[in-house]
């Protein structure tokens, strides 16, 4: 067991560094999305080899950027407008929705986790609301063959909400995130505040969208802060036919 | 949780609001940190700026990628520069002579070129911390971290640099980064 769990932190030690290649990649990223976040040993290992390679960055000496950079930075600050951030909302669509989804254990996983959003809760009761509108239907998206986490697409008519949500899914790859699309006739538009990264493992988005749009739903790995004009289709996909607006 | 992390917090949690004053708080305390690690790796100026302004904007545009729960934000921001910064190096390998990045390497983690640039005491005391961690690791283990995360090399690359089979690279990897978790964070 020490000897297997060994092999597995030389290629966590590996990726933290941004060291791996080939087999050795494809063995990681397995093992991140199977093995890592069950396993208590290989979460910490994980966890302690990231910290160090955050604090390596400090080894080489501070320089001045140049004057010009700032400037230029804040030029794309304005160019980007303010979205409505909601990386709270992941975890806030709570237990209660379980049921509706049949994610199975969903309210479990959540746990205390609920109580570290409470000032969620408002939106948390008006979501669960819309949620058990007549006409609400769950539709659950196909990973495209990498894992087994279920990620589940709620929305109905009249809703203008869709909220998407999912257990045990695992990190997206180094330096990316997952990123929502909606597509119709087969072309997929971005969603604005589509962007997420699991919380352990679970996902719980509410999104202003009027999915009656669209008939075809993705998620996809894309770079932190890129705003692609089209899917990239690398890494955890995850994909499903939306029912057609009436 | 240090003063300094609590710090880092607020500022990030008024960032996901759409704070650009305390972005722009965020940019005054890890600019240079962000820019002299882009320059070790990418060895260029222009590329260098364009990692820092890359990693800046992506946190402007996606601040939810940061957790509060899994570290500090010294961590998420600076390894978002690091990613950044070997993608670009790999992307840009044609253009880059070795004999510069060689030079690059060489230059002493413990010899300050540029302590002129202000930076908050705390970073300073870190790095401190940092670099001794690295000088007490044996010169092969730290030579392989070296040229991994600074040279934006991989494992296999880093094999047939050195003339080592790559479960080598692998077994000095792993000792060296057990060996500064331990250092850097004081575990038995």
């Amino acid at each position: 067991m020490n000897e297997g769990h060994d092999r597995i932190e030389e290629l966590l030690a590996g990726y933290v560094l941004l060291g791996l290649s080939g087999e050795d990649a494809v063995e990681a990223d397995r093992l991140l999305s199977e093995h890592v976040p069950s396993c208590p040993r290989c979460r910490d290992a994980m966890a302690g080899f990231q910290a160090v390679a955050g604090d390596l960055a400090l080894a080489v000496s501070p320089a001045q950027p140049p004057d010009l950079l700032l400037p230029r930075i804040r030029r794309g600050v304005a160019e980007t407008p303010v979205r409505r951030r909601r990386r709270a909302s992941v975890v806030a669509v709570a237990a209660g929705v379980a049921a509706l989804v049949g994610l199975a254990g969903l309210s479990i996983s959540l746990g205390d986790r609920v109580s570290r959003t409470e000032q969620q809760r408002g939106r948390l009761l008006a979501a669960m609301e819309a949620l058990q509108q007549q006409g609400t239907s769950p539709v659950s998206l196909q990973s495209q063959g990498q894992t087994a986490a279920g990620l589940v697409e709620v929305s109905g008519p009249g809703l203008e909400r869709m909220y998407v949500i999912g257990r045990d899914v695992p990190m997206p790859s180094a330096g990316r995130v997952y990123q929502l699309w909606l597509g119709s006739n087969g072309t997929f538009v971005r969603v604005e505040d589509g962007a997420f990264v699991p919380d352990d493992g679970l996902v719980l988005l509410e999104l202003t969208v009027d999915a009656g749009r669209y008939d075809e739903i993705l998620v996809t790995e894309e770079r932190i802060g890129d705003a692609p004009a089209s899917p990239s289709h690398l890494g955890h996909t995850w994909h499903a036919f939306l029912a057609q607006a009436a | 949780m240090q003063e300094d992390d609590r710090l880092d917090l607020e500022l990030h949690r008024r960032v996901s609001v759409g704070d650009r004053q305390a972005f722009e708080g965020l940019y005054r305390r890890y600019a240079p940190a962000a820019y002299g690690l882009a320059l070790r790796v990418t060895g260029q100026d222009s590329l260098a700026q364009e990692v820092v302004h890359d990693a800046f904007l992506a946190l402007w545009r996606a601040p939810e990628a940061y957790d509060p729960g899994r570290g500090p934000f010294r961590s998420f921001f600076l390894s978002l520069v690091h990613h950044r910064a070997v993608d670009t190096v790999r992307r840009e390998e044609r253009l880059r002579r070795r004999a510069e990045r060689a030079s690059n390497l060489e230059r002493g983690l413990g010899e300050d070129v540029a302590e002129e640039v202000v930076e908050d005491a705390y970073l300073s005391t870190r790095r401190k911390e940092v670099r001794e961690a690295l000088r007490t690791l044996p010169p092969d283990q730290r030579r392989v971290v070296e040229l991994a995360y600074f040279g934006g090399y991989t494992q296999a690359r880093i094999a047939q640099e050195l003339g080592i089979p790559l479960g080598t690279v692998k077994t000095r990897t792993l000792a060296a980064m057990r060996k500064l978790r331990r250092a850097l964070y004081r575990e038995d």
